[in-house]
């Protein structure tokens, strides 16, 4: 019994050996830093599709999905290869996760939805020289760092903000009204927080808004019941509903707004996420119609994007587009941004290709604004945001004219049971 | 019996003194990757033994250990920016601030006999409000985040611990070794004895005449402190502070894994714990990648499957059955 135990159990100088040689494997370089000065393009994708911003990362990844095929049908036909990684949305793992894309042979990264996991790859990224391409990420202090190798195809949440509340200037004009009163809602976390800031600091300097805020009003991320915080704005009578939320807070909100009988002559998000999501609509059906998100959105008219639509549609038959627009399409502009640069610069080696990314200048893009460029900082210049309004469970741009599928409807017609 | 435990203790140091040895010459083979995977095994090790302090020897169960964490990070890191002062001096504004939190919190639980599940909640309840209190703190950035300049790429700073990740691996070892080294004497002392008898039965503890209040404070304090540590190096490796990411609850969870996978209330434990998950759970995601399998969460799958089966087949952790094994000494708890 004792001889057959010692036989099969593992002795200590067996395991002793295996742990040292489990040492000696871990310790050995991985395959090596290949730079190759031709060949496919590596990009080392970062993106959350794990952890608490799973929903949005793999939202973001389909953008990912598509890239190959659509680019060459853009003229970006050198032939490219994409390494993933998933971010766990958490910044230790997207930093050592980076330095594992790197080693594997990534030319340029792309990625990866958090500014904190941005700050944290641009570090990476800078000290590899490896160019660092980033979707989306808005803390304004990523792109003023000096850092050489990071670029940002994205605007700030300054300029979110900035963009959002010009666009309610020409929301008031095309439809004729004048508001004189918001009550100001905003969820209590990071981004709401953010936004609240660059709004207490823009807003005043916009003297062609009409309305002044009459209650501000923040609210927990994780709250269940907003019933007490909408009878307050409710109690303000203010003309309009200006919301920074997300999901699951602009969902109970609106449910309860609906409760309270409160019609006001519309809602408004100035720069977030939340109302023109899939789950908003399949969760409140008719209620979600109306509201108004002034976002970076896609150009529904642009080439580009009928390019990127048919190849999603056909990659992903039983889902749209439009319930993906900003996630995806800064996405795939990262990446297109990548092979514009390698088609330019010839080679893979990364000064060539951070040089390259910022000589970039892209006319033909798919989110609404000027041609992407990227100033000495690295920071894009000229998105401009949009303004989505719901019609029939669907976000339709109504803003800018130029490239709006329907007029908007404001204020918009109150809620019949 | 003297001399197989000398025997077993010789073995042992010698075992630790290759491993040392190991991790001192590692980043002269590693790859960044390897290396910086290796950063947040040493890492984890140095937290998990700060949080060893409290639950494995003390007994008392912090899940608010992402406090002092964040709380050091912040302060040194505003010293820093703010001031220009050295981090190696903000250290000291750090643990001095984590120490006042560690004070109240231990104050409040240890004086009104909080103990068990509800000092765990009073710890979460701290670091909660922490978080929510920094997201409005406008001088550390508020909840927009708090940046760190990062100018000087390729320059070797240690004064400002601005430098290459090897610079940060040293420092992460020598955190590491230390934290290990602190806590073999701490165990070895009167304190560590009085420990493990409060963490065994506190009322005989006290009957004993071992003043409890006093020795769960030491407990409290000198964990808090040394996880302070651990944020100034979060502070200038990462350079960049979210409270929602430092202060969250998901974060201490982090820190607790390690030593509960390890061995609680061991000395090698922490480190075990934390190269476990770290490289295990690496790995796996490794090899799914390479038979072409992305599968989100797979990691995260591993942790729990990891925790489920450590607390079923070894509750007392992986260490003590693997030091038996290897014959470094008993398996006992507490050895």
């Amino acid at each position: 019994m004792t001889d057959t135990r010692r036989a099969s159990a593992p002795s200590r100088r067996r395991m002793l050996k295996a742990a040292a040689s489990a040492t000696a494997l871990a310790a050995l370089p991985f395959p090596a830093i290949v730079r190759a000065q031709s060949g496919p393009l590596n990009i080392g994708v970062l993106l959350p599709v794990s952890g608490v911003q799973a929903l949005i990362g793999q939202s973001c990844k389909l953008g990912v999905d598509i890239a190959p095929a659509v680019l060459p049908e853009l003229g970006y036909s050198a032939p490219i290869k994409v390494l993933f990684a998933d971010t766990e949305t958490n910044v230790d793992v997207a930093r050592s996760r980076a330095e594992k894309l790197i080693a594997d042979g990534a030319n340029v990264l792309v990625g990866p939805f958090d500014s904190g996991a941005a700050g944290a790859i641009a570090q990476v990224a800078e000290q590899k020289g490896v160019p660092f391409v980033i979707n989306i990420a808005a803390a304004p202090q990523i792109t003023e760092q000096g850092y050489k190798f990071v670029f940002r195809n994205f605007p700030t949440s300054v300029d979110l903000v900035r963009n959002g509340l010009a666009l309610m200037r020409d929301l008031f004009q095309a439809t004729n009204t004048a508001l004189r009163t918001c009550v100001f809602m905003h969820v209590n976390d990071t981004f709401g927080q953010a936004n609240r800031k660059a709004i207490d600091a823009i807003l005043p300097t916009l003297n062609y808004l009409p309305f002044r805020v009459v209650e501000t009003i923040s609210y927990d991320p994780a709250a269940k019941d907003l019933s007490v915080e909408v009878a307050k704005a409710k109690a303000t009578n203010a003309d309009f509903l200006m919301l920074v939320c997300r999901l699951n807070d602009a969902i109970l909100l609106r449910r309860e707004m609906v409760k309270q009988r409160w019609n006001p002559m519309g809602i408004i998000g100035p720069g977030n996420p939340g109302m023109y999501e899939a789950q908003f609509y399949k969760a409140l059906g008719k209620l979600s119609d109306y509201c108004i998100s002034n976002v970076p959105w896609y150009n529904p008219k642009s080439p580009v994007t009928a390019k990127v639509e048919a190849a999603f549609t056909k990659a992903f038959p039983q889902d749209k587009l439009m319930y993906h627009a900003l996630n995806v399409g800064f996405t795939f502009e990262a990446i297109m941004v990548a092979a514009d640069a390698y088609k330019r610069a010839g080679s893979t080696a990364g000064k060539a290709l951070a040089d390259a990314i910022r000589a970039t200048d892209i006319a033909q893009r798919m989110m609404i604004g000027g041609p992407i460029k990227f100033n000495a900082k690295g920071q894009v210049e000229g998105i401009a945001s949009a303004a989505i309004q719901n019609f029939d469970q669907q976000p339709k741009v109504v803003l800018p004219a130029a490239a709006a599928q329907a007029k908007p409807v404001f204020p918009q017609p109150e809620y019949k049971r | 019996m003297a001399t197989g435990a000398g025997r077993q203790t010789a073995r042992a140091a010698l075992a630790l003194g290759g491993l040392f040895v190991v991790l001192l010459v590692l980043p002269a083979f590693a790859n960044p990757y390897v290396l910086s995977a290796a950063i947040l095994v040493l890492y984890f090790a140095y937290v998990g033994q700060a949080w060893n302090l409290m639950m494995g020897f003390a007994g008392q169960l912090s899940l608010g250990h992402s406090l002092y964490v964040g709380l050091g990070a912040y302060a040194s890191a505003a010293l820093f920016v703010h001031y220009g002062i050295s981090p190696w001096i903000g250290l000291v504004a750090a643990v001095a601030v984590s120490l006042a939190a560690g004070a109240v919190i231990g104050f409040l639980a240890f004086r009104f006999g909080i103990g068990g599940v509800y000092f765990a909640l009073l710890t979460i309840a701290f670091a909660e409000f922490t978080r929510i209190g920094f997201d409005h703190f406008d001088w550390v950035g508020g909840s927009g985040g708090f940046f760190l300049p990062v100018k000087e790429h390729g320059v070797t700073d240690l004064a400002n611990l601005r430098g290459p990740p090897v610079m940060f691996y040293y420092i992460a070892l020598a955190m590491a070794a230390g934290a290990f080294l602190a806590a073999w004497r701490l165990r070895a002392s009167r304190i560590g004895y009085y420990w493990l008898a409060i963490r065994e039965n506190e009322d005989a503890a006290q009957a004993l005449g071992i003043n409890t209040f006093r020795y769960k404070m030491l407990a409290i304090l000198f964990s808090s402190a040394m996880t302070a540590l651990a944020g100034v190096f979060f502070a200038f490796y990462y350079n960049n502070l979210f409270p929602e990411q430092i202060f969250s609850m998901a974060r201490s969870i982090e820190i607790i894994l390690g030593p509960i996978i390890g061995g609680l209330g061991t000395l090698f434990g922490p480190v075990l714990g934390a190269f476990v998950l770290t490289f295990l759970g690496d790995g796996l995601t490794e090899v799914t990648d390479a038979f072409g399998i992305q599968i989100p969460g797979l990691k995260q799958v591993f942790y729990g499957v990891a925790l489920l089966v450590v607390v079923v087949f070894v509750p007392n952790g992986i260490w003590p059955a693997l030091a038996r094994r290897l014959g470094f000494g008993p398996a006992k708890k507490g050895e």
